[in-house]
């Protein structure tokens, strides 16, 4: 009997799986218990080919147990442990004690890329053991610093470097570039809207979330797009979080640093997009950790996914709890919602006139509930542009992503220096406690908030919001405190936004 | 005297022995009954048990030999072969194989060999 230590996914964690192999006289037969699902128990006959092609015949009656017996095991990355295993109960190789492999083998004994590379790597380091992944899953696993790992082509290449008929090279770390992302559309394309563009640019800076509202084609889809590319670079921690999502979710890891941007449309089912499903995988909320989760046609979303976005998008994590288990996943996402002001769409146009009658726009407005309304930061009016103002050619171009990138980026430099020892990355995610110790709010701004706060009627967690913008607003002037001035920018954000 | 079609298939069996000797096969025995069946050739290929079903038809039948073992026929040679290789206390691995011959008019010998006609599909 030998075994070998593969890996499987429980959410964005890789739970380690032990892999018994043992053949016995018979028929040849080859049975897989440990509740494997029908990837895993498909891999018999990826793993038979595989092995034959480097000369192993299999015989006899296999029986192959994944141990802990109790927990289900998925996908395919469970084919090198098994074919190793079965390797080394055939006397041909003798395996590291300890190590985890993982991946999938094809039938000429190739391996292909898996997902949970990431994880594994986190694992790997945990435990203090090697680990070896496809060439493919390399380069993700090369930015998970001080992992020993191993890139493995293929089955031959590994039993051959067992054998110490060849040295396989480790994974060296790298850390990758800043990138420049190429913005489509590029805020130089982008005619007036003078305010969205600075709404936009604070949402980017601090990671708020934003609510814009305005009439059909004034360019609400336009905007949000155009944010992809104002968006600050990953820092290091927010990568490996950012990967370590990826990686689960088995898309690869395309090198840079730029944030994910996640558009869902609005027919989206409440489980694809807060995550869930069989094997309880991450929804959209999730896929959009660290980036940003675009929902166009706001008011047209299902309402219960409307609400069941509440939780993730305050505490930044959600708990998805199923029969199978309960797993969280992390979910800090920068909301970018766009809706009409009323059904028609011309509320408040300059020319357009609004068909719709009071209680229309009313019951309109009511599919927003007030919980999730309390959780957008910033709400802004997307003005429709006259013909002869787009039309016109003006003789200055509007200002491009690039600059405002780069103040963006100054701006989250400057909160990461401040934030990141207590363990924080941007503005948004403050806990109370640090808000209210050291915001830097200046006397005169706490004076004008209170005097205003009370007359707005604001909730706590309105007031918090609020500080928080107020607090991007200043990292962006590069001012320490929190002036007047910037407390109000930001008080307009909240209060503004749908034309009464 | 034996019915023609049985004849036919006892030369055929015996050219399989022959056949199986030449490729390297150790024959330890020749229709084995049990209760469970019978077992056409017991042969020894390496360190594998083998239990070899010969199928002979002459040419123009409608059935080729190796059409002619169907999923029944299989399990029945699982539980002969089974039944046989523990009362022999054989403790490694073993294999069912199918020897398919066609005879032409003029007597000539079409063969082919199965390997591990089970390959893993049958489950215990």
């Amino acid at each position: 009997m030998s075994s070998v230590h593969g890996i499987t996914l429980r959410g964005i964690e890789a739970v380690r799986v032990e892999t018994e192999v043992e053949i016995t006289g018979g028929l040849f037969s080859m049975s897989i218990v440990g509740l494997p699902d029908a990837a895993v128990r498909e891999s018999r006959e990826r793993v038979r080919a595989a092995l034959r092609t480097e000369g192993l015949q299999i015989r006899g009656r296999v029986a192959i147990n994944l141990a802990p017996a109790d927990l289900p095991k998925e996908g395919a990355l469970l084919d090198l442990p098994i074919a190793l295993g079965l390797a080394a109960a055939l006397g041909a190789v003798s395996v590291p004690e300890g190590a985890l492999f993982l991946g999938e083998l094809s039938l000429d004994g190739r391996l292909r890329r898996v997902r949970g590379a990431v994880p594994a790597a986190i694992l790997a380091r945990k435990l203090g053991v090697s680990l070896y992944v496809p060439e493919e899953n390399a380069r993700e696993v090369s930015l998970v610093s001080g992992v020993r790992a191993y890139a493995v082509p293929d089955l031959a290449t590994l039993l051959a470097a067992f054998r110490g008929a060849s040295v396989l090279s480790p994974v060296e770390p790298v850390a990758p570039e800043d990138e420049d992302v190429r913005p489509d559309p590029d805020f130089s394309d982008i005619r007036g809207q003078a305010s969205a563009r600075r709404a936009l640019e604070i949402a980017a800076a601090g990671h708020h979330n934003v609510l814009l509202v305005g009439s059909p084609g004034s360019g609400k889809t336009m905007l949000a797009r155009a944010l992809r590319g104002i968006l600050p670079p990953l820092s290091d921690a927010e990568l490996l979080e950012t990967l370590l999502v990826q990686s689960s979710a088995g898309s690869p890891y395309a090198g840079g640093r730029a944030r994910s941007f996640r558009a869902v449309h609005h027919t989206a089912s409440t489980v694809s997009v807060c995550g869930g499903g069989h094997s309880v995988s991450p929804g959209e909320v999730t896929l959009a950790h660290r980036g940003v989760l675009f929902l166009d046609e706001f008011t047209e979303f299902r309402r219960d996914l409307l609400e069941a976005l509440r939780q993730p998008l305050e505490d930044g994590q959600i708990t998805v709890s199923r029969a199978a288990g309960s797993v969280q996943f992390p979910s800090r996402v920068l909301l970018v919602a766009a809706c009409n002001p009323c059904p028609c769409g011309w509320y408040g146009d300059p020319v357009e006139r609004c068909s719709c009658s009071a209680s229309d726009v009313d019951r309109y407005r009511r599919k927003l509930s007030g919980p999730i309304i309390d959780r957008i930061d910033m709400y802004v009016s997307v003005p429709r542009l006259l013909p002869e103002e787009l039309m016109s050619v003006g003789d200055t171009t509007p200002e491009d992503s690039a600059s405002i990138r780069a103040r963006v980026r100054k701006a989250r430099e400057a909160q990461l220096l401040r934030w990141e020892p207590s363990g924080f990355h941007c503005n948004a995610e403050l806990p109370e406690r640090l808000l209210r110790k050291s915001i830097g709010l200046s006397a005169e701004a706490r004076a004008f908030l209170s005097g205003i706060a009370g007359s707005l009627r604001l909730s706590g967690r309105g007031i918090s919001r609020v500080l928080k913008v107020a607090r991007s607003i200043a990292d962006l002037a590069g001012s320490p405190d929190i002036s007047r001035a910037h407390a109000a920018e930001a008080l307009a954000y909240r209060k503004g936004g749908l034309p009464v | 005297m034996t019915a023609p079609h049985l004849e036919l298939g006892r030369r055929g069996e015996d050219e399989a022995a022959v056949l199986l000797s030449r490729q390297g096969f150790r024959v330890l025995g020749r229709n084995i009954r049990n209760r469970c069946g019978e077992i056409d050739i017991l042969a020894m290929d390496g360190d594998e048990l083998v239990v070899v079903e010969v199928r002979v038809r002459s040419i123009g039948e409608l059935m080729s030999p190796e059409d002619s073992v169907g999923p029944k026929k299989i399990r029945k040679l699982v539980r002969a072969g089974t039944l046989l290789v523990e009362s022999k206390n054989w403790q490694g691995p073993w294999r069912i194989d199918l020897i398919a011959m066609t005879v032409d008019r003029k007597g000539e010998w079409n063969v082919e060999h199965f390997r591990d006609i089970t390959d893993g599909a049958w489950r215990p």
